[in-house]
Order: structure tokens, then C-alpha cells, then sequence
């Protein structure tokens, strides 16, 4: 099998490095420590040669980010961030949550808070994270909207990211009823009327949405699936393509930074 | 390459620069590889995503069925002021499925409007007509009032004050013997003419009739 | 942006980018810094806040005042003022749909290369006040106090008198609250600018004998009070009465 080449190695400091071994010592055959030390590399280097992996995480990482990027340009990541949270904690809470109108939705919230270990702590997690989702996509938005950043050649990525401001506002409203207490209740009430008011499909939107003419026996099913697997699918999709936009675009510099001409170019003009 | 394609070379494909054309090939073929990969695959797509919609829509076109409930005895109800009542909307689903409806003896007085002449009792919806929080009668004042976005309806259930755009809905109601039932919910427009029940936040007045149609899930009796 | 704009914009930005620094370890340093601080206000925020369940959701509640969560007060806030019935489909669908379009296409009618907040001073403007109305709405929105009951603090001078006329004070504000009056009229934080004018400085415009002529013989649509039993009736003429 040909050698391929290897990964560059770790920028390790010179006094951590392991000596080059001597001549003639170890007989050119490698001890069991040092075949452990290579274990690693070699599965690294097993998977890269088949799925040629490190390229993209290198285009990934080592892009250069342009100069005077600051502390707003981390709304976006934070955003991401605030919605893994929720992604893990809205899993945990889904394994003891009982999607049941007829006292069991309820019930097993009021389990969750009262009894399980941790519930309380972890649904007030799921509970402000989406406050907090909320505010920084805001702010995410508002950094992109003063900053210019949505203009050529990035407008696609403006779109996809009000596309994720939406889904986030869905993702609000349909976690919402899941509690099923008197707040939730009545605010899905009022949310699937106040989608009823569409002249012509608002009156089979509002159906659609509730499973039938009434409040019904789905319609908590109905939102939990929608809260649980369709929006949160269409969202990690589309944090996908805005990432990979932002990765291929470049991040866009401060609005104030002017590129200078290089002095060595302008020296070359001489 | 001298054997006998050379002769037939398509003079459709590779000058065109038609990308992965390959030697020999004509348009037709190439087309009808091309209108195959999209019937197939729109096919394939169809034949999961059209049932799943279908699914997920059918509530949609489900009629619900009409129930009459008992809600008391005919002496429970006088002819000036409201009784609240709870009715129950979806049956198997318990409280989640139960509403609250005022229920009034009719009144020759006050209830002059012709469409409720046949009505032994007047049964209105505590559904406020705006979005749907639940208005409650206030009997000093005789007017019901929404506690999200103010609206104010009179005695009748009309309209008096914010944002409603029609009256309260009502119910349907006939005497069983000596105690009152009551029946499927229907709207109303500002001149009570009886709709099929519309949701609400949908005016009935005019062109809003049509603007919001009835839909098959909920018809009128 | 024309084609000169944009190939001018790329190259600037070519050469911004070549001086920056990697993304990785510089920007993602930042972006975990960032994530911790993010994990922190959420984890403190459930640690001191909670999650608090409500009362069980009970769809014959007559008395509930429903109310959404902070983030949508907005949304609430402009339900809530819309008032004439003609308008409400405008402002249930048609102006969250407006904006949502307006977003969606901004950078397609904003399409000036310039990028600095101060030179673009429409967009600038524009954006600052979309916030401040936002904010302004979820502010009152978040503060519309409930249209059956007064949060209106006791004046000092019926605590100084006491006795009868506290006692007085305090039953015409509850007898006030049950009565529906908030549904047309403004008292403090609480109840409905209009269709009533507002109620908060009734006692500085009307002597006792005007407001209870007009509470037995109102002008329409508001209904006579003559009904109330004269104890009540009394309490309301004077809780309104001290309302300067």
C-alpha cells in the first residue's frame, strides 16, 4: 500500500516533543508504547483516506476571518449555542413527557418539576433557553442589519437567517401549549385564532393546526410533533447551509475597516 | 475510434457541449433519460409525501359529529340574567375538551330579533369573538367582558366595545322534558343572522362572509 | 450594486481577509468564551427563576386573564389597541405578514454598497425605530394591567382619614373592578382607553353629584348603574370621587 502523506504535525513546544530515535536503537521495530502512540494517528489517518475529511475541516477552521471582527460577531455562534442547549435538554424532557390532553401533559410536567431529579433545573433550562435563543437571534439580526452584512454577496444568507428567525418564533409559539397549564392553554387558543383571521385559508389553517373544528384530542399530539421533530429538523438544516454560506462567503469585515493596499504591492508600483 | 459511431455521430450532442454528453448520443435519447430521472424520482417522492399530506390534512374535511348535552333543569334559568353553564366541546379528552356557555330564558323584550323567535333559550359562547379568551358576564353593568384585548358585548351579545369583529357566537338549545339542552355552537353577524360557527376573528358583515368561508369540519345544523 | 460596486467590494474584501487571522483558535476563542457566557445566564436564570407551572389548563375559566410570554407581548400589545373591528385582520395577518416580507426582501430593494450605519441614514433610522417601537410595545404590553381589578394605590389623604371613608375607598375599588367599568374606561395601568374617557382624574373633573347623575343616566352605550344595591352604589361614587 502506497504511504500517503501524513497530517501536519501538532505545533507541540520543542521541550515536549519526543527525541528522534538514535540509530540502532530499538532494532527499527516499534515498541508496544509507541504503537499505542500511533494508534491514534493511524485512525485518524484511516478515516481521512476514505472520507478526505481534513480538507474540509481545514477550508473549515483555518479560513482566515478578516481583521477587526469583535465581540458582535459571536452573536451568531452564540445563537447556535443556545440552541444546541435546547436541543439536549428538549430531548431529555421528551423522555418523560406524555403528550395527553385528558390530564397526562399536566401531570407529567408537574412530575417533571416537582420530583424528578434535576427537572425543575433542566426544564428552566429548556424554558429560558428560549428566552435567551430569542434575544440573541434578535441581536444577531440586528448586528447583521446596522453592520450592512446582508448586501452583495451575502443577501441569500440574510433570507435563510429570517427563515431561522421564523422557525425560532414557531418553535416559541408551539412549546408553548406543551406544559398545558392555564397560560399555555390560552395562549395557543388565541395563536391559532389569530392565524384564522387569513381571509380564505386562515379558517383551514386554524383546522389544520388544531386537527379539526374544536380543540381536540390531537392537537397537543399535533404541536409536539411539530415542536419536536419538524421544526427542530428544518431548523438544524438550515443552520447547516447558513454556516456553510458564512464559511464560503467569509465573514464580513466591520464596516469601517478600508483595506489598505500592502506596502510591499505599493513598493512594486515603484 | 474509426468503427461505425463515427459515422453516426450526433451532431445534436457534442457540439452543443451539453455537459456528460457522450459520443454517439442523440437529443431524443438524452431527453428521454432525462424526462425518466425526474418522472422516476417525482414518482418515488409522490407516492410517500402524498399519503403523509393527505394524513396530516384530513382533520381538515372530518365532519364533527352534532351532540346535545343536558345542561339543567328548566328552573335553573331566568329571563334577565345569565347562568353559566359548562358544555363539552370534545368529548374523551375531559376538562381539555369542555367550554363554558351563559344561558338565558328567552325574553319577548329583549329578544326582538326575529332569528331568535323559535329559541326557548338564548345560549351564548364565552368565547370572546376577537381571538378566543374567555369573557366573563359581568352583572352589574350587564355586558360581557374580554379580559385580553377589551372587547365588550352587550346583553344580546352584541358588540359594545373594542376590537370584536362580531357578536358573541351562540348554541343552539330545545327543551327535553323539563330540563334545557343544548346543542352545536353557530355564529353570528352584527344583525344576528345565523352563520355556520366560524372562528374567531372572522367578521361575518358584508364581504366577510366570504372572506372566511365555513369550513367542512364545522357546518350549521 | 453594479458590476464595478461588486467586483470593487470583492476585491477589498480579498485583501481584508488575507490580513485577518485564522478562524481557528482566534475567532473560536471569542465564540466559546461567548458560549460559556451563554450557558451561564441560562443555567443562572433556572437556578434563580425556576420554571414555574401554572394552574392546570381549564378551558371553562371565567375569570382567568390570559397573558403570552414576554416575547410576544408586542404582538399583544398591538391586539390590544387596534380597536375598530374593520382593522383587526390588518393587525392579526397583515402587518406581521408585511414585515415579515419587508424583512425577507430587504436585501433586495436595499441594494446600495454602502455599509457603514452613519452613511446609510434611512436604514439606520429605520432599523432604531423599528427597535424602539418594539420595545416600547413589549413595555406596555408587558405592563396592561387586567381589566378586573385596580392596581391604583390608596391616596394619602383617604389613609389619613380612615375609618368610613377608607373602608368606603376600598369596597367602591371592588365593587369598580367586578363591574366591568375597565372594559371601557382607563383607571391607572388597568382597563381599556376607551370607547369611556379615562377614569384616572374623574374626581378632579366631576363633584360626587355628577358622577352618580352619570352613573344612574349615562350617555350610551354605557349601561345604568341604578340596579346596584345603594351600598355599593355609594362605595363606587366615592371610591370615584377620590380619584384626583
Amino acid at each position: 500500500m502506497p504511504r500517503l502523506p501524513k497530517l501536519p504535525a501538532p505545533p507541540l513546544p520543542a521541550a515536549l516533543q519526543a527525541p528522534p530515535p538514535r540509530p540502532g536503537e530499538g532494532n527499527g521495530k516499534a515498541g508496544p508504547l509507541e504503537q499505542g502512540k500511533q494508534a491514534g494517528i493511524t485512525v485518524v489517518d484511516w478515516v481521512d483516506e476514505r472520507t478526505s475529511l481534513s480538507g474540509a475541516g481545514r477550508w473549515l477552521l483555518f479560513r482566515k476571518v478578516p481583521k477587526g471582527t469583535n465581540w458582535f460577531y459571536t452573536l451568531g455562534s452564540a445563537t447556535m449555542f443556545a440552541f444546541l442547549s435546547q436541543a439536549v435538554t428538549g430531548v431529555f424532557l421528551a423522555m418523560y413527557y406524555r403528550p395527553d390532553p385528558a390530564g397526562g401533559a399536566y401531570e407529567s410536567i408537574r412530575h417533571v418539576t416537582n420530583e424528578v431529579f434535576l427537572g425543575q433545573f433542566v426544564r428552566g433550562m429548556h424554558k429560558w433557553g428560549s428566552s435567551v435563543m430569542v434575544i440573541l437571534i434578535f441581536l444577531h439580526m440586528g448586528r447583521t442589519f446596522f453592520f450592512g452584512a446582508y448586501k452583495y454577496p451575502r443577501e441569500l444568507n440574510w433570507v435563510i437567517g429570517v427563515v431561522l428567525l421564523i422557525l425560532t418564533m414557531v418553535m416559541s409559539f408551539t412549546g408553548y401549549l406543551l406544559p398545558f397549564d392555564q397560560r399555555a392553554y390560552w395562549a395557543t387558543i388565541v395563536g391559532v385564532n389569530i392565524n384564522g383571521t387569513g381571509p380564505l385559508v386562515g379558517p383551514y389553517l386554524s383546522d389544520f393546526l388544531r386537527g379539526g373544528g374544536e380543540f381536540g384530542a390531537t392537537t397537543l399530539s399535533r404541536f409536539y410533533a411539530i415542536h419536536m421533530l419538524l421544526i427542530p429538523g428544518l431548523l438544524a438544516a438550515l443552520i447547516g447551509f447558513h454556516l456553510y454560506l458564512v464559511a464560503k462567503l467569509g465573514t464580513t469585515a466591520p464596516p469601517w475597516s478600508k483595506a489598505k493596499e500592502r506596502p510591499e504591492l505599493l513598493e512594486a508600483e515603484v | 475510434m474509426s468503427d461505425k459511431h463515427a459515422k453516426h455521430k450526433s451532431k445534436y450532442t457534442a457540439d452543443r457541449m451539453i455537459p456528460g454528453a457522450f459520443e454517439g448520443e442523440t437529443v431524443t435519447r438524452r431527453r428521454f433519460m432525462t424526462g425518466t430521472a425526474h418522472t422516476a424520482g417525482g414518482i418515488a417522492a409522490a407516492a410517500f409525501a402524498l399519503p403523509a399530506l393527505g394524513f396530516a390534512l384530513g382533520p381538515i374535511f372530518k365532519k364533527t359529529p352534532h351532540t346535545w348535552q343536558t345542561v339543567g333543569p328548566a328552573s335553573s334559568f331566568s329571563e334577565d340574567n345569565y347562568v353559566p353553564v359548562v358544555v363539552t366541546l370534545t368529548p374523551g379528552i375531559g376538562e381539555a375538551g369542555t367550554s363554558t356557555a351563559y344561558v338565558r330564558k328567552f325574553n319577548p323584550k329583549i329578544d326582538t330579533d326575529p332569528y331568535d323567535a323559535s329559541t326557548p333559550y338564548i345560549a351564548i359562547s364565552s368565547r370572546c369573538a376577537h381571538l378566543g379568551c374567555p369573557v366573563r358576564w359581568v352583572d352589574a353593568a350587564e355586558r360581557f367582558i374580554c379580559p385580553c384585548h377589551g372587547g365588550v358585548y352587550d346583553l344580546l351579545g352584541k358588540r359594545v366595545g373594542g376590537p370584536p369583529v362580531r357578536p358573541l357566537d351562540r348554541f343552539y338549545t330545545r327543551v327535553e322534558g323539563e330540563s334545557v339542552q343544548i346543542g352545536p355552537r353557530f355564529s353570528v353577524n352584527s344583525e344576528l343572522r345565523r352563520f355556520s360557527p366560524r372562528d374567531p376573528g372572522e367578521p361575518l358583515d358584508g364581504i366577510g362572509q366570504y372572506l372566511y368561508p365555513s369550513r367542512p369540519t364545522e357546518r350549521k345544523l | 450594486m453594479n458590476q464595478r460596486e461588486k467586483e470593487e467590494y470583492l476585491r477589498d474584501y480579498s485583501i481584508l481577509k488575507a490580513q485577518g487571522k485564522p478562524f481557528f483558535p482566534y475567532a473560536v476563542a471569542k465564540d466559546g468564551a461567548m458560549a460559556c457566557v451563554v450557558m451561564v445566564v441560562i443555567i443562572a436564570m433556572s437556578l434563580v427563576l425556576g420554571a414555574e407551572l401554572g394552574p392546570k389548563a381549564n378551558p371553562t375559566t371565567t375569570t382567568y386573564v390570559p397573558r403570552p410570554e414576554w416575547y410576544f407581548f408586542f404582538l399583544f400589545e398591538v391586539l390590544r389597541v387596534v380597536k375598530p373591528p374593520s382593522l383587526v385582520p390588518l393587525a392579526t395577518i397583515g402587518v406581521p405578514t408585511l414585515g415579515m416580507i419587508l424583512l425577507f426582501l430587504l436585501p433586495f430593494y436595499d441594494r446600495s454598497p454602502e455599509r457603514r450605519p452613519e452613511r446609510r441614514p434611512i436604514a439606520t433610522i429605520t432599523g432604531i425605530a423599528v427597535i424602539g417601537a418594539m420595545a416600547f410595545l413589549t413595555y406596555s404590553g408587558a405592563n396592561a394591567g387586567s381589566p378586573t381589578a385596580i392596581e391604583l394605590k390608596t391616596p394619602q389623604t383617604v389613609l389619613n382619614a380612615g375609618g368610613q371613608t377608607l373602608a368606603e375607598y376600598e369596597a367602591g375599588k371592588k365593587v369598580v373592578a367586578q363591574s366591568g367599568c375597565l372594559a371601557c374606561h382607563k383607571i391607572g395601568e388597568n382597563g381599556n382607553d376607551g370607547p369611556g374617557p379615562q377614569l384616572t382624574n374623574i374626581g378632579a373633573r366631576l363633584e360626587r353629584q355628577g358622577i352618580a347623575r352619570t352613573l344612574v343616566n349615562p350617555t350610551a352605550p354605557m349601561p345604568s348603574f341604578k340596579n346596584l344595591p345603594p351600598k355599593k352604589f355609594n362605595a363606587v361614587v366615592a371610591f370615584l370621587t377620590q380619584l384626583k
